[in-house]
């Protein structure tokens, strides 16, 4: 791979200027996260911000990503080697934007999700990138078969050359969308979010100097490797494994899957089994393995580890390529999420062998999710409407699980009931927490969610998920927690493998698994116990049948 | 009616400045917090303050008074047993949130408690649409049923919050009359008045925290009104809200949401007049209480604002300054935890029982004795020698720790002190450096009674090369009450697509805040001379759910106006986000009037500048542990009140003063500016 420059001159920067470089960066990403939501039209960004922003620097390696989605780390790892193989780097010009988002040739996860990316020049040289990812939900009502089915496939390409708009470009990727106008405005949004970054790096590089400031940016690559390798040492070697099974609508059976993680000295190993890959959308690529790697492991070794590429440095991974975790062309990957909820799963249960108290219990494993499709009556023109729905987070070790999140690689806020109903022909008739669905324990596990629609208009509706037929595990005694189910109102016809229509006036329930529990459910606090039964998070009987007479305090 | 009077009551210490309208006179008093009720202490500063200008309470024009009683109640948790009566099939929206986990990687992370507990979340059949309509009638029974039995359950507030609540306002209205009706003693509030804007969990997170503290500041600000009643005060007193400006009162006892930065907020506003006065306007305040810490950052001499901020781990839909508090100050206790490092707080010793060299009960060590030992305060008598202390007593405690630690007893005291300033700039760099701002390029303004004893050595770790220290820092809070305009704000979110057909509408949103406002000013005492009003508009491209906010002039909302409007829309729009939609449908969503009232402002006339000799102002001499020195150095005692215009002096050095010291480490010079601010800087 032909380098974009030469590598930031080696100048030593003290400790203070690259704080303040650092924590600069990480503004800088959080600025570009906040320019893209508000910029935005579509509700998953406006309200749900499923999109994220980072800086990388000329060699590829990321610099900070904004706090916003684990998962998303994956498309942007992956574009910009794709971008500097087809593209010359002597060709490039200020003003360049990259657009692309495929599995295979465009460093993307799944297609939904857009990755624009633009080359940062200060004085004529190229010195950093500015990357930003949206899942724009479109593509919707597709097959799963393989990736020709799931959407339009981009792979790097200029959407802006010198700082002008190649409209051919963009009216080819329009067409191929069912809500153009959203797209349009999301991609002017994304454009806003890279404008920023470009500004304020630039100044940053005004303040400081270009050399300091590349100087600043590789010196915080390499402590976040010595904080991370630093935590690993900490754990004992050894090889430690782990297994489940990932069971999905789009599929019949539920999916084996493993790990063997191998901790020697300051690194670590983590090596992954699965079936071959499927002909349906829940295969991972593998920057999508990666990225979870990547925040499973920070998230256990030292959560406070910089997110830049330094952290990885200490890791390997493999996996077999063509199976499920690994997945290669011509795979569907649109719903890898929920797969990549359970590779975290995977992680967890491991590294519960080695550090039982800094890893949670089995969480609500899956990334639920609603998409809704329908016809605007006046114009034939084409909603779409997607959400993803939280749901219990493990136990820990000395606390309860969290009721009602995102867990792990996502993290989207949900759409306010008033926003959603103002947009789309849906109303929202409960959202709530699912009593008993937290798995018993010392610790109790998290409580799914509950959402109940009503189709005001006719439309499709795809359901996707995990954790229907297998249950969130516990830790050290703990209880499995609730499972997730669909359910239908009156006159719903049946739905195949996650997919129907809803006429106006029908109903469509959605629960989101619960969480493990941690440490046996005999151990816990009977004014625990008491307090649950009070807010009606278990029912007096089944609290009794799980935590025996001695919890119940009498 | 010549005095107005400005009242900063903290956790550990209530100060009252008093100005005279006639004489341009300044003067300050502080005694005591009383925190079990602190409108005790403030009674009995504000008649010692009258009294020691000679003058009495029917003599005062103007009270106002900032409060960090919400903000602790919020803080502590220890807000009013509150129950929430909301739409059927929705009453975990207040615990689920916008269902984010409170951090991304920290698997140990905790989301703050619901304020209302699951159980006394109730629900009730009622359903209004986006557009207005009802779908489902409220059953007014479900709501007495909920008020039954919300007041079995022995609560003191009830919030109510539906959807859409604040589209059509009929349905909380009712079951507001209802739950009166069958709890009459609890405080109610509604939705649609504490915060009439759209998305809902906010919207009840703000209806929640204001019932959460209802009760408590209503309680407080009757026992505090009656007080100064009893006292002769003819006015009605004032209280700061979160954005500076001040309210009546009653508003405030409604509005509590709106006080939670009350306290911080003066001192925010106070720092910018001084800052403006010596003509410094890239600010970082520092202040440094008993209990605890605020610090915000002012750019350009402004600091942001902000209509939406988490305070404490709750949503607040309010307009807030941008304040960030921590739990730690002079009376922050010092102890050795389980890995046998030494920490500093959060837990305080407060008022009471008060740092160990009070003598009134508490033996463990705190910030405040461990400067007593190290000699930076003076070791016989605090507050200009009106209170006594015992260095005996704060060694002893610092003793104990040092034989924990294995460490020499100074070495301990100075190991307190370098925790604690350690952990103020962490705070600063959350405002500072997390925001992308360079806290070098900004001058620490020191405040509070603990600021500028700590201010030189946290500029040192933060490498600032400049520290402000006000003429009087330790009741700056209460001075920043006299140096504003009082000020209050209104909004009302009406979605209109900007058209000409809009033009009645707009009128008609514009006065009914202007009616609000007109109000306002009545309450407040402000003559028609000195109204002043602004108005601006918060516009989006139909489909966005973020807003820009544009000015309206004056006057009637002609077709120019919407062309002017349009037009300061697209130039915002292309300076935030670098494009314009072109034929893009723009709507006016939030309509705003800031309301201000121009009030006679304490000034300070500039001295002219003496000769840099500053021995006339030096009143002894003391010997002050400095770790620059490894023991104990002589340095020489300043009195604040003798210091003038263009006096300089050459650290290391103590200030002393009734409501505050100041330490200029070696290596730093002090300058007297005009304003009799002093100016610290590295050389």
């Amino acid at each position: 791979m032909s380098h974009a420059m030469e590598p930031a001159p080696r100048i030593a920067v003290d400790p203070i200027t690259t704080e303040v470089i650092g924590s600069a960066l990480s503004s800088i990403t959080e600025e570009m996260g906040e320019a893209l939501v508000r910029a935005s039209y579509s509700t998953n960004i406006k309200e749900r911000r499923d999109c994220s922003t980072a800086l990388f620097n000329t060699r590829g390696d990321a610099l900070c990503q904004a706090e916003h989605i684990p998962m998303h780390l994956g498309s942007f790892i992956g574009i910009l080697p794709h971008i500097l193989q087809r593209h010359a780097v002597a060709d490039m010009r200020p003003g360049d934007v990259f657009v692309g988002n495929d599995a295979y040739e465009g460093g993307g996860t799944h297609l939904p999700d857009i990755v624009l990316a633009e080359p940062i020049f200060v004085d004529g040289a190229m010195v950093a990138w500015a990357v930003n990812t949206a899942h724009h939900a479109d593509f919707a009502d597709r097959g799963h078969a393989h990736i020709y089915q799931e959407g339009l496939r981009i792979p790097p390409i200029r959407l802006y050359r010198a700082g002008v708009l190649q409209t051919d470009v963009q009216e080819l990727i329009l067409l191929n969308c069912q809500v153009p106008r959203e797209r349009l405005s999301d991609l002017r949004a994304q454009m806003a979010a890279n404008r920023l970054g470009i500004e304020r790096v630039t100044a940053l590089c005004a303040k400081y100097g270009r050399d300091t400031v590349l100087a600043a940016g590789d010196a915080l690559l390499d402590y976040a490797e010595r904080k991370m390798r630093a935590g690993i040492a900490a754990f004992p070697d050894g090889t430690y494994r782990f297994s489940d099974v990932f069971d999905n609508p789009e599929i019949d059976r539920d999916l084996p899957m493993s790990c063997a993680i191998t901790i020697a000295g300051d690194s670590m190993h983590l090596h992954f089994e699965s079936p071959d890959q499927v002909r349906a959308g829940l295969n991972m690529v593998r920057t999508a393995l990666l990225s979870t790697v990547y925040y499973a492991v920070k998230a256990v070794v030292d959560p406070t580890v910089l997110p830049n590429a330094g952290l990885a440095r200490p890791l390997s991974v493999t996996a077999r390529e063509g199976s499920v975790l690994n997945c290669a062309h011509p795979a569907a990957v649109n719903g890898r999420v929920s797969t990549c909820q359970r590779v975290v799963d995977l992680i967890f249960g491991a590294l519960a062998q080695v550090v039982p108290e800094r890893v949670v219990a089995a969480c609500n494993g899956a990334v639920a999710s609603a998409t809704f499709v329908g016809e605007n009556p006046q114009d034939r023109s084409i909603w779409v409407y997607l959400e993803t729905i939280g749901g219990g987070s493990g136990a820990r070790a000395t606390k309860d699980g969290l009721d009602g999140v995102h867990v792990h690689m996502t993290n989207t806020s949900n759409l306010p009931v008033e926003a959603l109903e103002i947009e789309y022909p849906l109303t929202l008739l409960r959202y709530e927490l699912v009593d008993g669905s937290g798995g018993a324990g010392r610790q109790r596990g998290g409580m799914g969610l509950r959402r109940v629609y009503r189709a005001e208009a006719p439309c499709r509706l795809r359901l996707d998920g995990a954790r229907l037929r297998s249950a969130p595990w516990g830790l050290e005694g703990g209880r499995p927690g609730g499972m997730g189910r669909f359910a239908f109102g009156p006159g719903v016809a049946p739905f195949q493998h996650g997919s129907g229509f809803l006429e106006a006036g029908q109903t469509v329930e959605i629960v989101t698994p619960g969480a493990g529990g941690y440490g046996p459910p005999e151990a816990r606090d009977p004014a625990a116990v008491a307090r649950d039964i009070a807010e009606r998070r278990i029912d007096a009987e089944t609290a009794r049948g799980l935590y025996g007479a001695a919890a119940m305090g009498r | 009616m010549a005095w107005r009077i400005g009242v900063d009551s903290g956790g550990t210490f209530t100060d009252v400045c008093l100005f005279d309208e006639q004489s341009g006179r300044v003067a300050v008093w502080k005694v005591s917090s009383t925190p079990d009720d602190p409108s005790r202490g403030i009674a009995q500063g504000v008649e010692e303050g009258v009294a020691h200008v000679g003058t009495v309470p029917a003599e005062i024009g103007y009270l106002g008074h900032g409060t960090t009683v919400g903000t602790n109640a919020l803080i502590q948790h220890r807000g009013a047993r509150t129950g929430l009566i909301t739409t059927d099939g929705f009453r975990d929206l207040l615990e689920i949130g916008r269902q984010k986990r409170p951090d991304l990687y920290d698997l140990q992370a905790d989301a703050p408690p619901p304020l209302v507990p699951r159980d006394l979340r109730l629900e009730v059949p009622e359903r209004i649409r986006h557009d207005g309509t009802v779908e489902t009638p409220l059953d007014e029974d479900a709501v007495r049923a909920a008020a039954r039995a919300l007041r079995e359950a022995g609560v003191a507030a009830v919030a109510i919050c539906f959807l859409y609540g604040f589209v059509r306002t009929e349905h909380e209205a009712a079951a507001r009359r209802i739950v009166a009706e069958e709890c009459p003693e609890a405080f109610v509030c509604t939705g649609h008045e504490i915060a009439p804007e759209f998305r809902e969990f906010e919207r009840i997170s703000t209806t929640v925290v204001n019932a959460y503290l209802g009760p408590v500041m209503h309680g407080y600000i009757g026992r505090l009104g009656a007080r100064l009643a009893g006292l002769g005060l003819r006015v009605a007193p004032h209280i700061t809200q979160s954005n500076g400006g001040v309210i009546g009162f009653d508003r405030a006892s409604r509005q509590a949401v709106r006080t939670v930065l009350s306290g911080p907020s003066t001192g925010v506003v106070a720092a910018q007049a001084i800052g403006g006065m010596a003509g410094i306007a890239d600010l970082i305040t520092f202040d440094m209480g008993g209990t605890s810490t605020d610090v915000a950052l002012l750019r350009g001499g402004v600091c942001r604002l902000t209509n939406e901020a988490i305070v404490h781990g709750y949503p607040i839909k309010a307009p807030m300054l941008d304040i960030h508090t921590v739990g730690a100050g002079g009376g922050s206790i010092a102890y050795v935890d389980n890995g046998g490092l030494l920490k500093v707080g959060p837990r305080s010793a407060g008022a009471f029982p008060g740092p160990v060299c009070y003598d009134t009960g508490n033996t463990e060590p705190t910030v405040t004795d461990a400067n007593l030992v190290l000699q930076t305060l003076n070791p016989t008598h605090l507050l200009g020698g009106r209170m006594a202390v015992r260095q005996d007593l704060a060694k002893a405690a610092i003793g104990h720790l040092a034989e924990q630690l294995g460490l020499t007893p100074m070495a301990t005291a100075q190991g307190i002190v370098s925790v604690v300033t350690a952990n103020m700039a962490r705070a600063i760099r959350v405002i500072s450096v997390q925001r992308g701002y360079d806290p070098r390029d900004y001058t620490l303004a020191a405040f509070g009674g603990a600021g500028p004893l700590h201010a030189a050595r946290l500029a040192k770790e933060l490498d600032i090369a400049r520290i402000l220290v006000p003429r009087h820092p330790g009741i700056l809070c209460a001075m920043g009450l006299l140096l504003t305009d009082v000020r209050a704000d209104f909004a009302a979110t009406r979605l209109l697509t900007l058209a000409d057909a809009a033009r009645p509408a707009i009128e008609d949103v514009f006065a009914g805040l202007a009616a609000e406002a007109a109000a306002w000013f009545a309450e407040a005492a402000v003559g028609p001379a000195e109204r002043r009003v602004q108005r601006a508009v918060d516009m989006r491209y139909a489909g966005q759910n973020y807003e820009l906010s544009v000015p309206v002039p004056d006057g009637p909302i002609t077709g120019s106006v919407l062309d002017g409007l349009a037009a300061g829309f697209a130039d915002a729009h292309r300076r935030m986000y670098g494009f314009v939609a072109e034929g893009e449908p723009v709507q006016l969503v939030t309509f705003r009037i800031e309301a201000s009232g121009l009030v006679p402002k304490a000034a300070f006339r500039p001295r002219p500048e003496r000769a840099p000799d500053a021995s006339a102002a030096i009143v002894g001499r003391r010997e002050v542990w400095l770790p620059e020195a490894d023991g104990f150095l002589s340095c020489p005692l300043y009195d604040r009140d003798r210091l003038d215009s263009g006096h300089r002096i050459a650290g290391p050095a103590i200030v002393e003063q009734m409501d505050a010291t100041t330490v200029i480490l070696p290596g730093m010079t002090a300058r007297v500016e005009p304003h009799l601010n002093l100016i610290l800087e590295l050389t």
